[in-house]
């Protein structure tokens, strides 16, 4: 900065207009910087920023909530913001996201889970899952675009990253709602595909997923809902360009907590049993209702 | 009126104050609960006033999550003893809304900054002094110690995001004494709401309005 600094004089004229907010944003850098310096006392600006907050109880300011959404997105994106820029304070140790490091979780399923397993699986994970817990599933792999990002050189990564980024929005934007369900898909056996979906309270599955192999010909990569001990129910396939990315919404289906969405390399669309082994699978977990 | 007075500067806090802080000191180390915990404590006042400001609900809902964003990343910037956590969070959100509003006004000049501070301003709070100790009548009462001219200019300026300047050139009032309204409407809602015999001064008095 060039500029003379500013008198204290001048910041004392300025004090009404900043505390109310209505300085040029450079004139309020300018008083901030003097403020900093200053010997002398400024009590104006404390005189008159005392009354500010009481000016929202005199606006006849009307409330209203926001929509249920907001809440999940901040905290999405607070998650997100975490996993690239881990909080240092030795005072107390912050939950680490489950998938910052490793999106192929250890608990990855290698095969279809018996049904007791999966009964097992869901109390454990209905067990952990609190809000948070919910939160940092999603804001995860949001995270991986963010530090995944960093170093790309190639134009077709850097587009497969951006075109990642818009199907984890797209499964925010669902998992937001009320009355959806979250998945994380994690990688199966021989396969480094992973991602995140939501459930929409029809049932129908949103996903996003990274890493999967190219489909040719005629293959798609099929979606299957397993609820309990029944039989897996196809509900849509995909093809995958070279970029690995899939992005992709199914049909409507039942799709209760604590059903296992699973992923498959299929020859032709229209499998009604699933070709082992699984690329990917996970289980939906319905978030803790919030407050 | 030493009551007053020991009110305003020694309050001591509020069991709401106490436990804000104690949330806050939690967000500051990254615990994600904690700032669902705040957010849910001011989400409406919050949304309620980006929504004022901008008349925009979509655009209001950036706004809150931009300034719940920058709570998250700069609640160690918070200082104990300057102010509430509440009208520290407020007054981000304020800021924003302001910010969001002059982008979209070509005439004023904004620089675009990736991470904005939040306003380092901070002031002993008087807030649970006002909301507990007045009801909404005596409220209505102080506002109407200020002129009209007095609190179209405050509402210009908190309410519409303008800058003195802009109030200057919208109401066809020259910029000395937009200032000069703006500085003793203030002083007056000071007077009304916590009376200031021993307490400020006006530096400027006497230089009309």
């Amino acid at each position: 900065m060039t500029e003379p600094r500013m008198t204290h004089e001048q910041a004392r004229d300025l004090a009404a207009g900043y505390v109310l907010g209505a300085l040029e944003r450079s004139e309020e850098d300018a008083v901030r910087d003097h403020l900093a310096t200053c010997t002398e006392p400024h009590p104006e600006f404390a005189a008159f920023g005392e009354v500010v907050p009481a000016l929202v109880e005199l606006g006849d300011l009307e409330l209203v909530e926001p929509p249920a959404a907001l809440g999940a997105r901040i905290m999405a994106a607070a998650a997100a913001d975490l996993a690239a820029h881990p909080r240092v304070t030795p005072a107390a140790t912050p939950p680490a996201p489950p998938a910052l490091s490793a999106p192929a979780a250890p608990t990855a399923p290698t095969a279809f889970p018996t049904p007791a397993e999966r009964a097992q699986r869901e109390e454990r994970r209905r067990a952990r899952t609190t809000r948070l817990d919910w939160v940092l599933r999603i804001a995860a792999v949001v995270a991986i675009v963010a530090v995944g990002a960093w170093g790309l050189n190639l134009q077709q990564q850097l587009d497969a990253a951006q075109r990642f980024d818009r199907a984890v929005a797209s499964v925010i934007q669902v998992a937001g709602q009320a009355g959806s369900k979250t998945v994380i898909l994690s990688a199966g056996k021989d396969s480094t595909a992973s991602g995140i979906a939501a459930v929409r309270p029809d049932g129908s599955v949103v996903l996003a997923m990274r890493d999967l192999p190219a489909t040719s010909g005629s293959q798609v990569y099929e979606t299957w809902v397993i609820v309990g001990s029944e039989a897996p129910v196809a509900v849509g396939g995909f093809p995958v360009d070279s970029n690995g990315i899939g992005s992709f919404t199914t049909r409507a289906a039942t799709t209760p907590p604590g059903a296992v969405i699973a992923v498959t390399l299929e020859p032709h669309e229209g499998n009604t049993a699933p070709t082992l082994p699984i690329v990917a699978a996970g289980v939906a977990i319905a978030p803790p209702p919030s407050s | 009126m030493n009551e007053s007075q020991s009110g305003l500067r020694g309050r001591t806090a509020s069991p709401a104050d106490d436990a804000d802080r104690a949330v806050l000191a939690l967000v500051t180390a990254g615990q994600l609960d904690a700032l669902q915990d705040l957010y849910d404590r001011y989400k409406t006042m919050a949304y309620s006033i980006a929504l004022r400001i901008t008349s925009d609900a979509s655009l209001a809902e950036d706004v809150v999550q931009d300034a719940f964003l920058g709570v998250w990343r700069n609640a160690g910037r918070y200082v104990e003893g300057r102010g509430s956590v509440k009208t520290w969070v407020l007054s981000i959100v304020h800021h924003r809304a302001v910010d969001a509003v002059r982008r979209r006004r070509p005439t004023t000049e904004l620089p675009e900054r990736e991470d904005v501070p939040p306003p380092a301003l901070q002031v002993p709070d008087i807030w649970q002094d006002v909301a507990a100790g007045l009801d909404r009548a005596e409220i209505a009462a102080a506002m109407e110690t200020l002129s009209t001219v007095q609190r179209e200019a405050i509402e210009l300026a908190y309410w519409g995001g303008l800058t003195q300047q802009e109030i200057s050139d919208r109401t066809g009032t020259p910029l000395g004494t937009v200032k000069s309204r703006v500085r003793l409407g203030l002083l007056a809602l000071r007077r009304a709401l916590v009376g200031d015999e021993a307490g400020f001064t006006d530096p400027f008095a006497g230089d009309g309005a």
